[in-house]
């Protein structure tokens, strides 16, 4: 087992790594920029480096001032967390270049599932159910118009390069083909640097279920169920459960084992995720693959008691994993709720100082935050302020539980989205489990 | 004194808005100073924990009055001489322009030259060679020239 890793990243996940590797007896080496000078990931680890000034660019995205804190400060191994550089190939290399291991899959795993188009020729390959699509990125408007005949209407365009919902286009019929095409094009362009788009068919109202996986350096893998993802504003995720309402257990371990077969199929190794879309006729297809620790992972730990941040660091180690297919076992229903310093009607960001922080506490309650009172939300990062997550034996109480952790957790200063998540977990539809991708576009426009 | 003994030190200095702290145990003393704009972990901080004595990370209120740091703008590892058994770049009292090399950071086996961004004479040398050095940490102080 390493003796010192460092993390680089920020907020609750920094906070969350340091605490798994608290608990192995790991040394923790926190990196942070001038804004984060009093986050609580700096006061929690053992050491503690600043690495640039607040923009991201030149502090949390520079590979060069990580690996150098890295290396004056003798950490062995690096967890990148979620975001920055978590799934950038590059710096996985760099970290192997310098004897530093990185606690993920390798550089090429990266790469290969970072290219959306190139993974579904990869889960296709494997005989896992893709939505009718492009085979690759179209090459201009002639061949778009092609392919979109042959998939059918409605179709989305998507960044090739991309994720997190950018670069995305709905195309409902034929004459919106082309103006959509620039447009997602130039986003992918903006956002990740290459304009490459693919097309596929557009499900109008599905569900968004992905399943989480774990394999060793020794080839085992295991898959521990599934988050069911729907409640999403803008390709946001906001709201996950785990298991998933709309799944069986034959529909569970049919997707698990597909999921298995594409991580197989890279020679992935650690924790990562398969996403699919869920139809209503429970038809399942392959989106894409994300090949580090999710923000949701703690809905997964909840149901099969697995501690996922602990086995990436075991996993990187080199032990195998620590348990087989036959003992991963799902039980009751865990929820999570995404705090985010945002006005709860409009979704702006909200910084500014915590004037009161309590979170709520309790029988299976669950707060992952790197929140306290006094805190000062900067407003260079993301605005999650923390998980409020839940467990309780099935879905009813879950939500029961929830409704009263939210309505217990107080937090003044900045505006959270807690009024919003109350909203949620009184709609009729969202409590007799019928959530899908449009949900949450519903619940808004009822408002 | 230990990291955790440290840090203990500089929550008390932060919660009583102290600004400058130096205690004496047993032969050894620290005196920490606090920068408004930088971070709150002290220069001393970086050093590998088994350093019996730590530096004193800033200098006397009275005496830093006028003085201009150089800040790194990197981390690594803070050398004052172009190679090992060289002359320094720089010793107190040195007049330095500016875009004179006053020291190394080495990153990732990079020689970096980090030079004065201004004319001045080095007043305070405030780091040894051979430290690690985080983000904004000043390494030197000038008087304006």
């Amino acid at each position: 087992m390493f003796s010192k890793v460092l993390i680089a990243n920020r907020g609750e996940i920094a906070v969350r790594i340091i605490q798994a590797c608290r608990e192995l007896g790991i040394r923790t080496v926190a990196v942070f920029s001038q804004a984060d000078a009093d986050a609580l990931h700096v006061q929690l680890a053992d050491e503690a480096v600043c690495i640039g000034p607040p923009q991201a660019a030149q502090s949390y995205l520079k590979v060069a001032a990580i690996i150098s804190a890295a290396e004056i400060t003798g950490a062995e191994a690096i967890h990148p967390g979620y975001g920055f550089l978590a799934e950038n190939p590059h710096f996985a290399e760099v970290c192997e270049g310098c004897g530093i291991r990185f606690i993920g899959p390798s550089a090429s795993s990266i790469q290969m599932m970072g290219d959306k188009a190139a993974a579904r020729r990869m889960a296709a390959a494997q005989g896992v159910p893709v939505l009718p699509g492009s085979q690759h990125p179209v090459r201009d408007l002639e061949e778009a118009r092609r392919v979109a005949r042959d998939i059918g209407y409605p179709v989305i365009i998507k960044a090739s390069a991309g994720g997190g919902g950018k670069g995305m286009r709905v195309v409902p019929e034929p004459d919106a083909l082309e103006s959509a095409l620039a447009t997602a094009a130039a986003e992918a362009a903006a956002a990740f640097g290459d304009a490459a788009v693919y097309l596929e068919r557009f499900l109008p109202d599905p569900r968004h279920v992905e399943i989480q996986i774990l394999m060793d350096g020794q080839g085992q893998g295991i898959h521990l169920g599934e988050r069911d993802c729907s409640i999403q504003r803008r390709h946001q995720k906001l709201l996950e459960e785990a298991p998933s309402p709309a799944l069986t257990d034959a529909l569970r371990q049919a997707m698990g084992r597909a999921a298995l077969s594409v991580a197989q199929a890279a020679g992935y190794r650690n924790a990562g995720t398969v996403e699919f879309l869920l139809d209503e006729r429970g038809s399942f297809y392959f989106m894409e693959m994300n090949t580090r620790i999710q923000v949701e992972h703690p809905v997964t730990e909840m149901v099969t008691g697995v501690d996922l941040v602990k086995a990436q660091l075991r996993i990187a180690a080199g032990e195998p994993l620590p348990l087989s297919q036959a003992d991963v076992r799902i039980s009751g229903h865990s929820l999570e709720c995404r705090i985010n310093a945002e006005d709860p009607d409009r979704f702006l960001p909200s910084p500014g100082r915590l004037t009161n922080f309590r979170p709520p506490g309790g029988p299976g309650v669950r707060v992952d935050s790197h929140a306290y009172a006094g805190y000062v939300v900067p407003p260079y990062y993301d605005s999650l302020l923390g998980k409020v997550i839940v467990h309780a034996h099935d879905r009813g109480e879950a939500i029961a539980r929830m409704q009263r952790a939210l309505d217990e957790m107080q937090i003044e200063g900045v505006q959270t989205t807690i009024p919003f998540h109350q909203k949620v977990l009184r709609h009729p539809d969202f409590l007799a489990g019928r959530t899908s991708t449009r949900f949450l576009e519903r619940l808004l426009q009822e408002q | 004194m230990d990291l955790k003994e440290l840090k203990a030190l500089l929550r008390l200095m932060e919660g009583n808005d102290v600004e400058e702290l130096e205690v004496e145990e047993g032969g050894r003393r620290i005196r920490i100073r606090r920068r408004s704009a930088q971070a709150l972990i002290p220069q001393a901080a970086m050093l590998p924990v088994p350093q019996a004595t730590v530096q004193a990370a800033g200098a006397p209120a009275q005496d830093t009055a006028g003085l201009i740091p150089v800040e790194s703008p990197m981390v690594g590892t803070f050398y004052r001489a172009p190679a090992p058994g060289a002359e320094p770049y720089v010793k107190e009292g040195d007049i330095v322009q500016k875009g004179t090399t006053v020291c190394i950071i080495e990153a990732m086996k990079l020689m970096n030259e980090i030079e004065a961004e201004v004319k001045g004479r080095v007043a305070r040398i405030l780091v040894e060679n051979g430290q690690p050095v985080e983000f904004g940490q000043t390494l030197f102080l000038l008087e304006p020239a």
